[in-house]
């Protein structure tokens, strides 16, 4: 049945390549960008059970909360610690952006040293692993614009944190001109209701705005506009990988209508002829479905590995991701072979009889 | 028995048949022939049920075809056909060019390829067989279903004489109703049953 395949080797080659290059693309912009999603989840998830910004801004990066509050809040009953937190971006040394987390003193332990010691003063930071090793273990290092003595190394398993720097809130509030971009808040019972207490942050201030980090995470646009693209990209591949499968197969069809005639000229039903080519692409697309799976997870470890990128690029291939990946490849070949199963069976015999002539 | 009346034909705008009424009794050999553009191929098809006639009416054993409810399976189950350059697959075997064709078992295949005296051929690539070879596989491949019905359209019209009469003697054989188109003189003298047509009607 799949001699064809391989009989027309060089077709079947193009179909495998065009429905690699469409799954792994998907695999990898998915992957990626649900990596960055939960990297940023997962730091706020893991140090807070509530986040506090500013009212009416949607980014955090953007947002300014006054760090004042901090004192306040760690004195509202059932709440465990609250922590500041500055996110900007500019110049580590030769590189031109990365992240800059201003934090308070209590948050500094969340990142584990590899090397060194916490600073001690304002004018010490932590560098993370990955700018580290770019900048080639600096002992002291320009932080957009502002000299700083490196007192140690971290390493953080939110990946893109490995390519920032850590300082003290009170510098970060200078660089950036803020108070704080959002204020982190564990509670002592984690199992325990979070409504209760932001109930109590709430009057605190009329400029600020206070979520359980997990309705925060579920809202938060830039998450829903990074997924959204990504589901766009994912599907304009998936829509090219279609396309190239249907095309190339229609015109392998083509060149196989002596089989699919000689087959209708003996009474071989529609379905069978359409049956056959739908398995045949179906085949393809789980063979290519299982190389892209392994290409993807080779890339995204190779990209993981790369400095340059300072550990943004992260993200892995679970098993419900893969399995969503298969099940839509699947289905949307046997979609797509329909049209070239149909050629197929429309093959009028009546062909074989008049080239004879 | 097949039976065709008042068949006519067109291709557009041109007639190709006009009108043709005919019978042939079951298990007779049947020799269709005439100049090249009288029309017999189309005929061929027709009797056959790949071509469906502009007009008229086809039945065979006093049925219809009309009112054959799945004429895919009739024609996989009653009728043969033996098309003038055989039209094997290149790339399957010459077992596998008759499997595609056929549910029954490897024995069933290798009998009938026994019974065109091409057993040992079996597993060769049909690249690999001579002219004559390759249209005893086209019948081997048409008699694999046990048709009641076998068409052939010019089916020695490319071998020599030797294995034109050797093609002829299996046709000719067969426990079947056969129709077959051809020009050759010498085998439409030995056959009794000659239908001779020229401008789309039989003479």
């Amino acid at each position: 049945m799949f001699k064809s395949l391989l009989y027309y080797r060089y077709k079947t080659a193009l179909i495998l390549i065009s429905a690699i290059s469409a799954i792994t693309s998907i695999f990898l912009i998915t992957a990626i960008s649900n990596g960055i999603v939960d990297m940023y989840s997962d730091m706020l998830k893991t140090d807070g059970d509530i986040i506090v910004t500013q009212k009416g801004v949607a980014d955090t990066f953007f947002s300014d909360v006054d760090r004042g509050l901090l004192d306040s809040i760690q004195n509202i009953d059932g709440v465990k610690s609250a922590q500041g937190v500055i996110v900007g971006a500019g110049s580590i040394g030769i590189v031109p952006i990365a992240g800059i987390y201003g934090v308070t003193e209590n948050r500094m332990q969340v990142y584990k040293l590899t090397s060194g010691a916490y600073p001690k003063t304002d004018s010490e930071i932590l560098l993370g692993k990955n700018i580290d090793s770019i900048l080639k273990s600096p002992k002291r290092v320009n932080v957009f614009g502002q000299d700083f003595e490196v007192s140690g190394v971290y390493e953080s398993e939110i990946g893109f944190e490995n390519g920032g720097v850590v300082i003290g809130i009170e510098k970060a509030s200078q660089m950036f001109k803020k108070s704080a971009s959002f204020l982190l808040v564990s509670m002592n019972d984690i199992s325990s209701e979070s409504s209760a207490i932001v109930n109590k942050i709430v009057p605190l201030s009329d400029n600020i705005e206070v979520k359980s980090t997990t309705d925060f995470i579920d809202n938060y646009n830039q998450f829903k506009i990074i997924k959204v693209s990504g589901g766009v990209i994912a599907s304009i591949s998936f829509f090219m990988g279609l396309l190239a499968i249907v095309s190339i197969m229609s015109i392998m069809i083509n060149d196989r209508k002596y089989e699919f005639g000689i087959k209708r000229a003996v009474g071989i039903p529609k379905y069978k002829i359409i049956s056959q080519v739908v398995v045949e692409v179906l085949l393809l697309t789980f063979i290519s479905f299982v190389v892209s799976l392994l290409l993807g997870m080779a890339a995204l470890d190779f990209l993981q590995s790369v400095d340059k990128f300072q550990g943004y690029l992260s993200g892995e291939i679970d098993s419900s991701l893969a399995l969503i990946i298969l099940v839509s490849s699947l289905g949307m070949s046997a979609i797509g072979a329909l049209i070239p199963a149909m050629l197929a069976s429309r093959v009028d015999p009546i062909i074989l009889i008049h080239q004879g002539q | 028995m097949i039976r065709a009346k008042n068949i006519t034909h067109y291709y557009g705008a041109e007639k190709i048949l006009s009108d043709i009424s005919l019978e042939v009794e079951d298990g007779s050999f049947t020799i269709l022939t005439g100049e090249s553009g009288s029309g017999k191929t189309t005929l061929l098809s027709i009797l056959s049920s790949l071509l469906k006639p502009s007009s008229g009416e086809l039945s065979f054993d006093d049925v219809s075809i009309a009112k054959v409810a799945n004429i895919d399976t009739f024609r996989n189950q009653e009728i043969g056909f033996v098309f003038q350059f055989h039209y094997l697959i290149s790339h399957l075997s010459v077992f596998e060019n008759i499997k595609m064709v056929t549910k029954k078992s490897k024995d069933d295949i290798l009998n009938i390829l026994e019974k065109v005296g091409i057993k040992e051929l079996a597993f060769k690539s049909p690249n690999e067989l001579s002219g004559g070879q390759k249209q005893r596989v086209a019948i081997a491949r048409a008699l694999i279903n046990e048709p009641k019905y076998i068409f052939a359209d010019e089916p020695t019209g490319n071998l020599d004489s030797i294995n034109s009469k050797n093609i002829f003697e299996i046709l000719r054989a067969l426990d079947a109703t056969v129709l077959v188109v051809t020009h050759d003189k010498s085998l439409i003298e030995s056959t009794d049953n000659v239908l001779i047509m020229k401008d789309g009607e039989i003479c």
